[in-house]
């Protein structure tokens, strides 16, 4: 076929794709889509484990957690100062389960003593469990010379250790929004 | 471009047109990609301001703790604080037997009810604000903050728990019969063990709490390149008691109570922020560096503006002289079981210097 009808047969194609395009897409006035309203929202029940067992490294300060002679868990390094030490989030491990934590959008003009007619606006509401589940959490908190373990004159001083087991009660709805003057 | 394109049309033959009309589109798309990634500088980044996220807590209860073991030795909670060392070299370990958040009137965490934390008009904030406002020159600074304070004409009064509007400079509301307000009772009940040795549970209770105008702010230092910080909390209370009681909980002690509690206490400052550091051996470090000495000579022999650099004699005035550096304690009524002390008050401290440094005790 001669590329000039190639050509041609492309601009059609080209036409009849956008105007199809156009035909989807009407656009929505402000004043429409303000009152659109998203319906439900999400709920969401979660079991989540940091390296309950030990992490996938394996080497000679990691290792599983019932090897007495290695640490185990994830580990977070930062550093406040170009060439200082490094603070330390350390052995983080063990498994924390929640049911029922809600997500959706509200939209908020009355209550709150007051405050809710004066705001007049949506938020993002999260709904809190009533119940977390903590199974053996445990973390530490460090100060260390060095990012990594493995590096050579290694030092560390842990500053405190925290282990929390058991059902947490948290109950409420969290509220975020923006602030400012959108 | 357009004058590019209007050339090409100018000519018979359609199928011509198609390259140029390619490459001007070419040409517009790689246009704007260019004109995004233009550099900020340091002090157009520090313009920015960006909108902050607020958060409010509705019907808030909190409440977690480290329960008695059962006959098997079996804790169904557990919330422990370890790793720390005693001078002798012993394990210290602190149990949280109790810790909570709730409503008010929960009797020193006994009936926990909800609480909203923050107003929907003032809330909890997290932000990037302009140094410039805050007297932090040129600087995005990192900004925690709760309630701010506000007019003492739409005010509630700080501490007590029946104010009403018009009465004071704190945003959060004391509850009222048909509302929880924004003042949650805060509480805990903790035990210290050094090695076997394990004290008695010492309880700390805050009625109707408010910390409008605390806030944390974090950002770069370049001279030292650190992160650098201030921090303020105001914490007020009606009510903020302690004691100690058994293990068993059946004997206390008498109770200390601190009627009209408030703590205003200002570390760091826009002239002397914190600085936060880790030292070579893995400890940690919190310094607030002394103000510089003024140089030889600028300050007069009298000590009197008229005789000493005027620039130099302000700034010194302004460090000494600004309420918002220092911190108070004001202590309405102190008492112990049924003895009243009396009110207590300290007032206009500044903190000139200070290093925190955190020491390895264990061999």
């Amino acid at each position: 076929m001669n590329t000039r009808y190639w050509h041609a047969a492309f601009v059609v194609i080209a036409t009849s794709a956008t105007t199809q395009a156009v035909a989807e897409l009407d656009r929505l006035e402000d004043k429409d889509l303000a009152e659109v309203s998203g319906q439900g929202g999400i709920y969401l029940s979660g079991d989540i484990s940091i390296n309950e067992m030990g992490g996938p490294i394996e080497n000679s300060y990691f290792g599983r957690c019932d090897d007495p002679d290695k640490k185990c868990g994830a580990r977070l390094a930062y550093r406040l100062k170009s060439d200082g030490g490094w603070m330390v989030l350390d052995e983080i491990q063990g498994n924390f389960a929640f049911e029922g934590l809600t997500l959706r959008v509200r939209s908020i003009d009355s209550g709150f003593g007051g405050d809710g007619e004066l705001f007049n606006r949506d938020v993002m509401e999260i709904g809190l469990p009533d119940i977390v589940r903590y199974n053996d959490v445990r973390f530490k908190i460090a100060g260390s010379n060095m990012p990594r373990p493995t590096d050579p004159g290694f030092r560390q001083t842990d500053i405190l250790a925290v282990e929390m087991q058991g059902d947490v009660v948290m109950e409420g709805n969290l509220l975020v929004f923006p602030t400012g003057n959108p | 471009m357009f004058s590019f394109l209007t050339l090409r049309v100018g000519r018979p033959g359609f199928p011509r047109i198609l390259p140029a009309i390619q490459a001007v589109i070419a040409v517009i798309a790689a246009g704007p990609a260019n004109a995004e990634l233009q550099g900020l500088s340091e002090r157009e980044l520090a313009e920015i301001d960006g909108e902050g996220i607020g958060v409010v807590l509705e019907n808030f209860k909190f409440s977690h703790g480290t329960d008695v073991p059962d006959a098997a030795g079996n804790q169904a909670r557990i919330f422990k604080i370890g790793g720390l060392k005693s001078t002798d070299g012993r394990e210290v370990e602190i149990v949280v037997n109790h810790l909570y958040i709730s409503g008010n009137g929960s009797n020193y965490g006994q009936n926990l009810s909800p609480v909203n934390l923050g107003r929907l008009i003032n809330p909890y904030r997290i932000d990037v604000v302009d140094g410039n406002d805050i007297g932090i020159r040129d600087k995005a600074v990192l900004e925690f903050a709760a309630p701010a304070l506000v007019d003492a004409a739409q005010g509630y009064d700080c501490i007590s728990a029946g104010a009403a509007a018009g009465s004071g400079v704190c945003s959060s509301r004391p509850a009222t019969a048909g509302f929880v307000g924004e003042r949650p009772d805060i509480g805990m009940q903790m035990n210290v063990a050094v090695g076997d040795d394990r004290s008695a549970n010492i309880n700390i209770h805050a009625k109707s709490a408010v910390i409008d105008g605390s806030y944390l702010r974090l950002w770069g230092d370049d001279d030292r390149q650190q992160m650098v910080g201030q921090f303020k909390l105001n914490f007020h209370t009606p009510e903020l008691s302690i004691n100690a009681c058994s293990q068993d909980g059946l004997s206390c002690g008498s109770r200390i109570t601190m009627t009209n509690f408030a703590l205003e206490l200002a570390i760091g400052n826009q002239l002397q922020p914190v600085f936060f550091d880790v030292d070579g051996t893995g400890n940690f470090v919190v310094e607030v560096a002394a103000i510089d000495r003024p140089a030889p000579g600028s300050i007069g022999a009298d000590g009197l503006r008229g005789s000493s650099d005027a620039e130099t004699w302000d700034f010194y005035e302004d460090y000494y002289t600004n309420l918002d550096y220092r911190s108070n304690l004001h202590i309405g009524n102190f008492s112990v079981a049924d003895r009243d002390f009396g009110s207590a008050r300290v007032e206009g401290m500044l903190i000139q210097h200070l290093e925190i440094r955190t020491k390895e005790l264990a061999p």
